[in-house]
């Protein structure tokens, strides 16, 4: 089986490799693993706390070709979208822009998932930097929300 | 029903026996069984690894294809068949991770398509995909990776690092623990799976099912890495 241009592009040529500050409220970190194949994959992203604009996206991965090349896509189709917009990138279209074959869609669904991880703990980081006034305010709205 | 294949002797016409006709003793062709049905054996999971032996032994003796060298031409092919079937199913019975990962396949459990599920509803939905492989693991996994690419890269440029190499060492031994414990763990998991074969509910079956799924993940995920620090440290 023999990896597309683009496939071999990424992997010679990866964008964005590196890492952030993990302990930092502003960077979201999604870890993720595949056991089809042993893959890891850390997927980091930089969100200005204004405009939930992703303005930074970095990137690890151990594992195969594929796996390489879905990864450093994700971060070059993450960079400047709004974190709205960047949960919208479904792994299928990885797929058609990488011509992966159907023994690596895997790959294309971990770079989904390392997306969604990473915002995941952005947003749990924003959660946790509200002011204790605005949380305690906001479960009151939400205890009386759920009690209708 | 004479002449039925899979309930009459194709020669004498009586009711067939697996792979033999209990009337007249001939070879029967091989019917589309699953290995637990070919030894008769329930869909259970704490085989006796023994009894399986022996009628193995004991089915080889006389499926083999030499006893029927001189027999009637359709006895041949199918004593070929029978026994090519036999040593598969022994095969993949006798291992313990071979034949939980048969039955789950029989089962209809499908890893990969069961991952991209999880993730389609993930993006319907809104919420966190919950992984295969805990966070802590992955922590572990990713670290030692790094190491591990650290490694290599001195080995290029022919530096060496004692106590990078001592990090990688206790790594290994740790998830080589784990990686004892999840067999036990799949262990308890055939005990649950067999009480529940005969009086469970599809639903309890469903959950044991997806819990041996985890640990078969777990175990490969450990197996593959332990497999790449082997490959690294060989370069020694």
């Amino acid at each position: 089986m023999a990896y597309s241009d683009k496939v071999i592009d990424h992997y010679n040529h990866p964008r964005n490799v590196g890492s952030m500050d993990k302990s930092s409220t502003d960077v979201g970190t999604g870890l993720v693993g595949a056991p089809e194949c042993g893959d890891v994959m850390k997927l980091q992203i930089k969100v200005n706390p204004e405009t939930s604009v992703i303005e930074d996206a970095k990137f690890k991965t151990f594992g195969c070709g594929s796996a390489i090349a879905s990864s450093s896509l994700a971060t070059e189709w993450v960079k400047g979208k709004t974190i709205h917009e960047a949960l919208q990138i479904k792994n299928t279209e990885i797929v058609k822009e990488l011509s992966l074959p159907p023994v690596k869609i895997h790959c294309s669904v971990l770079a989904e998932d390392a997306i969604r991880a990473a915002i995941g703990d952005w947003k749990k980081k924003q959660d946790a930097a509200k002011p204790a006034e605005v949380q305690a305010q906001q479960n009151r709205y939400w205890l009386l929300a759920s009690s209708c | 029903m004479p002449g039925d294949a899979t309930s009459s002797c194709w020669s004498c016409g009586t009711m067939r026996a697996t792979h033999f006709c209990s009337a007249c003793g001939k070879v029967q062709p091989a019917v589309p069984v699953d290995y637990f049905a070919f030894f008769g054996f329930p869909r259970k999971l704490d085989l006796d690894t023994a009894a399986l032996e022996k009628e193995f032994y004991a089915l080889s003796r006389r499926l083999h294809p030499d006893v029927f060298a001189k027999a009637e031409s359709p006895e041949r092919a199918w004593s070929l068949e029978q026994s090519s079937m036999l040593n598969d199913a022994y095969r993949t019975l006798k291992d313990p991770i071979k034949r939980t990962e048969y039955l789950l396949r029989l089962e209809g459990v499908e890893l990969e398509e069961q991952s991209k599920q999880a993730t389609e509803k993930a993006r319907v939905t809104g919420e966190l995909k919950k992984q295969v492989v805990p966070p802590d693991l992955l922590e572990e996994v990713f670290e030692l990776n790094m190491h591990l690419e650290e490694f290599r890269m001195q080995k290029k440029m022919g530096e060496d690092d004692p106590a990078l190499l001592e990090g990688i060492g206790k790594a290994k031994l740790s998830l080589e623990t784990k990686y004892d414990a999840l067999f036990q763990e799949l262990k308890a998991d055939w005990d649950k799976w067999d009480r529940a074969v005969d009086g469970g509910t599809e639903e309890e079956r469903r959950q044991i099912r997806d819990h041996m799924v985890d640990v078969l993940n777990r175990r490969n995920y450990i197996r593959n890495l332990v497999r790449d620090v082997n490959e690294a440290m060989e370069i020694l």
